[in-house]
């Protein structure tokens, strides 16, 4: 079961490994090397986006959002619970960043996720429309479902750009 | 993960040794008085993790914790941008709280991150008869949450809640206000506890 739903219009939350499924407005703050991952059907006006922080469950069954090998199928899933044809999905995905210089150059956790999220994507034939991902910087996605499945990105210095 | 009451207060009393080792150092570099403030032991949930740290601009000198316990978690040093500018401003000699943060402000920052850090591991360490060093730093100075949440990533027992360790250490003459937070590993976490246990039965 997605984590519950917030009266219309409110922006929901969605905290690491978490995620929702609808029409509402949702959000996600401080990308680091987690992906920030969104999913829209136009012809529904319906979205799911899910916050993933590692790519591989080996095998855990607890959170699938934690993870992009479980995420990507539970928000396809979801979707299509809701009516929603695999053909007329988008997807775009926000973050993978590697924040530490000197930790990621052995371990570039994002760099793994972001790469795990593009082929799955690829493999359950879901067209990913965009990306913003990599670098050294943090970032916030605002996801609007209602309004034509619209992705907005904040930086720490205060700039923005539509995805 | 649970603590008992008397876990709690035992490890609290070694943050507590630690980070005034760290003020003290503060306290030297800065060539003022450092306040400290009660450790603080908290339990937060990844998804929660926002309401503990969110899109605030902050400096992060971050150390991975070496020695006796290869990869034990990890120690940093946590400024806001506000703080770091006039910490920075105050050590060379500086009044322009407007300036974009630069590379001598970053060597500043991971040089203070890395002797308040080694002073809290020294201290301890000290104290618990082990030994605990710190990695070379990495510092970051962006989203307080994107920080965190990767070193969490990056930890190496799956986890679904981390245990923060924070001691708040604040300058009132320079408005200055920082943090130690310490996030071990939950088998550091046990060894810490452990060693902390015998202490108490022997004395």
């Amino acid at each position: 079961m997605p984590d519950p739903q917030p009266r219309i219009e409110q922006t929901s939350m969605i905290g690491i490994g978490e995620y929702r499924v609808g029409s509402f407005p949702m959000m996600t703050i401080g990308l680091g090397s987690c992906i920030g991952l969104t999913m829209y059907d136009p012809n529904l006006k319906l979205g799911a986006m899910v916050h993933i922080m590692l790519p591989e469950s080996a095998g855990r069954k607890e959170r699938p959002g934690k993870y992009a090998d479980t995420a990507v199928p539970l928000l396809m899933n979801e979707l299509a619970a809701m009516g929603c044809k695999n053909r007329s999905i988008t997807a775009k995905m926000i973050g993978g960043a590697s924040m530490f210089e000197y930790f990621g150059t052995n371990l570039n956790i994002g760099e793994r996720n972001a790469e795990k999220v593009r082929n799955l994507l690829k493999e359950h034939h879901i067209h990913l429309a965009a990306e913003d991902v990599g670098g050294k910087v943090g970032r916030s996605v605002t996801f609007l479902p209602g309004n034509d499945g619209k992705v907005s990105i904040r930086r720490a210095d205060g700039t923005s750009t539509d995805l | 993960m649970e603590l008992s009451p008397i876990q709690a207060d035992a490890i609290q009393e070694l943050g507590n040794i630690g980070a005034a080792h760290a003020a003290t150092t503060l306290s030297q570099m800065l060539g003022s008085t450092i306040e400290m403030s009660v450790p603080a032991i908290k339990v937060v949930d990844l998804a929660q993790l926002g309401t503990y740290m969110g899109e605030e601009s902050a400096a992060m000198v971050a150390f991975e914790l070496q020695g006796d316990i290869p990869h034990g978690g990890y120690v940093l040093f946590y400024i806001t941008r506000e703080s770091a500018v006039r910490m920075t401003n105050t050590m060379l000699g500086l009044t322009d709280l407007a300036r974009p943060l630069n590379e001598m402000d970053e060597s500043a920052l991971i040089e203070v991150g890395n002797i308040m850090v080694s002073a809290f591991l020294d201290a301890t360490a000290e104290l618990l008869g082990f030994i605990m060093l710190p990695s070379p730093p990495a510092l970051t100075i962006d989203m307080a949450h994107a920080a965190m949440q990767s070193l969490i990533a990056q930890m190496q027992e799956e986890t679904n809640e981390v245990l923060l360790f924070s001691t708040e250490l604040t300058c009132e003459e320079h408005r200055i206000d920082s943090d130690i937070i310490m996030m071990p590993e939950r088998s550091t976490l046990e060894k810490i506890i452990a060693l902390l246990e015998d202490m108490m039965k022997t004395s």
